[in-house]
């Protein structure tokens, strides 16, 4: 006779796990990661592409928005506080999100999949880029802050490395990306836009603004390296320094007459 | 003559820890065909394409009209219901696997009871129990109804949670699913009085914040339910209601 007998009912210990209900702060990390990518990081980007963006301008301009970044009140605090700390954090929660997630694109070949993958390659070639970047236009060679006049050379030497070109051309790209779908996603998770249109009318705005970035970004880098302001000098005003009083009249106008001199 | 015939690969697991094996079939093609109503064929004479002779496939199916959410496995490399995918429809050798992220019981047949663990962690009902009659529930107005009629269309397949690229071991994510069946709580007038309990919840460890929103869940989803749409309306209101609970504490 048959006897219906069930099997042991099965155990939950294999698997994924059920959801920790109220447990952990994984929440506040993730979130943190999410909203670190729009301020300060993203903020700073556009910051810092606008502030290049003076760069096509030439050499003395350029020294000139290089010394008025560095003049800004508790720039060392700020420069950490808003730019080098939330930048490793959100570069290495980012490295340990990806390390956790496992990607199927192969079998579900899906935009959205793409995209979720593109965003962790564009992370990891930024936060490369930008470890290198830091480190040798930042904390190596002629410190910039004491000596914003040499900016312009500098930038000059490293691209005229046709390697190095390459690589900043790439990130250029990468970072682009890779903030502008981060601002969409940003707007998708926290609920910003919550419906199927909203989110594709916004993944417009947000593709045009990566765009514009990214056009911005290059034309810097073009001003460096086009035929404009080959062979700038080590340093356009040697006289401007933020430790030494200098009035904003004197700091605008030396540059320029050095240029002026140059030029003619 | 020679008849029409339609093939399968289909990967076999005699026990959770036994080696997988792929075993061949082969049947005459019939009209309307389906997995299902394949597999049912083959546990009639469960023999090999070569002749030998095996043991019927082990799967789960029960409503066989895409309405109980047991037959879900994976058909040519993708998350779907066993009963819904015609044969017709299907490059053939048919490849049959089981769902890869929930633990395996026996060939097709996987244990997802993960995904009732988290229904119960998101508390996913409306208390209504009680020791006197509670009389008749609050009104609802038809477009809240409209609203909220896709997300109790969930059939408890999984398809969300098998495609979804954060819904692993390392995250233990809770899935598309049961943010769903959040807001569709959330949104009842008798429901509402646990929503915080539901959003605290889902701030846990595996909740929502691991969402990538890599959107694969909507795309998947045999039910076309608006589980992204899920997920960003919940994310706003986990994160409102942490935010409330920070200040208030």
């Amino acid at each position: 006779m048959a006897t219906a007998q069930q099997p042991a009912a099965p155990e939950m210990s294999r698997g994924v796990q059920p959801l920790r209900a109220g447990q952990g702060y994984s929440f506040i990390w993730r979130r943190l990661h999410s909203l670190s990518g729009i301020v300060p990081i993203g903020a700073f980007l556009i910051e810092h592409i606008v502030s290049n963006f003076e760069a096509l301008k030439g050499p003395a301009a350029y020294a000139e928005q290089v010394r008025f970044l560095n003049s800004l009140p508790l720039v060392r605090v700020l420069e950490w506080t808003f730019i080098f700390i939330p930048l490793i954090y959100h570069g290495v929660y980012g490295v340990y999100i990806w390390l956790r997630g496992q990607s199927n694109v192969v079998y579900y070949p899906w935009a959205g999949n793409w995209m979720y993958v593109a965003q962790r390659y564009t992370g990891l070639i930024a936060f490369v880029y930008i470890i290198q970047h830091v480190l040798r236009q930042r904390f190596m060679g002629v410190s910039l802050p004491e000596h914003p006049g040499a900016a312009f050379h500098k930038v000059q030497v490293e691209l005229l490395n046709p390697w190095m070109l390459a690589v900043y051309i790439i990130a250029m790209l990468a970072v682009c990306w890779h903030f502008a779908y981060g601002v969409w996603l940003f707007a998708a998770k926290w609920g910003i836009t919550p419906g199927e249109a909203a989110r594709r009318r916004f993944a417009w705005v947000c593709a045009a603004g990566g765009v514009i970035l990214a056009v911005m970004g290059l034309a810097s880098i073009w001003a460096f390296v086009g035929p404009g302001y080959r062979n700038a000098p080590d340093d356009v005003a040697p006289a401007i320094s933020i430790v030494a009083p200098v009035t904003p009249g004197f700091a605008a106008a030396a540059p320029l007459a050095l240029l002026v001199k140059a030029e003619s | 003559m020679p008849t029409k015939t339609v093939s399968f690969e289909i990967r076999r697991q005699a026990s959770p820890d036994a080696p997988a094996v792929w075993e061949s079939f082969e049947l005459e093609w019939r009209t309307g065909m389906n997995v299902i109503s394949a597999m049912m064929e083959i546990a009639a004479n469960p023999r090999t394409r070569d002749g030998r002779e095996t043991t019927p496939i082990t799967y789960d199916s029960n409503c066989l009209e895409e309405i109980c959410g047991s037959c879900a496995m994976r058909i040519n490399g993708r998350a779907r219901m066993a009963c819904s995918a015609l044969v017709d429809n299907l490059e053939q050798p048919i490849r049959l696997e089981p769902l890869s992220k929930f633990p395996l019981i026996r060939d097709l047949q996987v244990d997802r009871s993960v995904l009732f663990q988290n229904l119960k962690a998101v508390k996913a009902w409306v208390p209504i129990d009680g020791t006197y009659d509670l009389g008749s529930g609050p009104r609802m107005f038809p477009q809240e109804q409209e609203e909220r009629y896709p997300l109790s269309n969930c059939i408890s397949c999984c398809c969300c949670m098998e495609v979804c690229p954060q819904f692993n071991e390392n995250t233990n994510f809770v899935g598309a699913a049961t943010i769903a069946q959040v807001k569709l709580f959330n949104s009842h007038p008798s429901g509402e009085v646990l929503k915080e309990e539901r959003l605290r919840a889902l701030a846990g460890d595996g909740g929502i914040q691991e969402c990538g929103y890599a959107q694969n869940c909507v795309e998947i989803c045999p039910k076309c339910i608006p589980l992204t749409n899920a997920i960003s309306d919940v994310g706003r209101d986990v994160v409102i209601q942490k935010a409330k609970d920070w200040l208030r504490g």
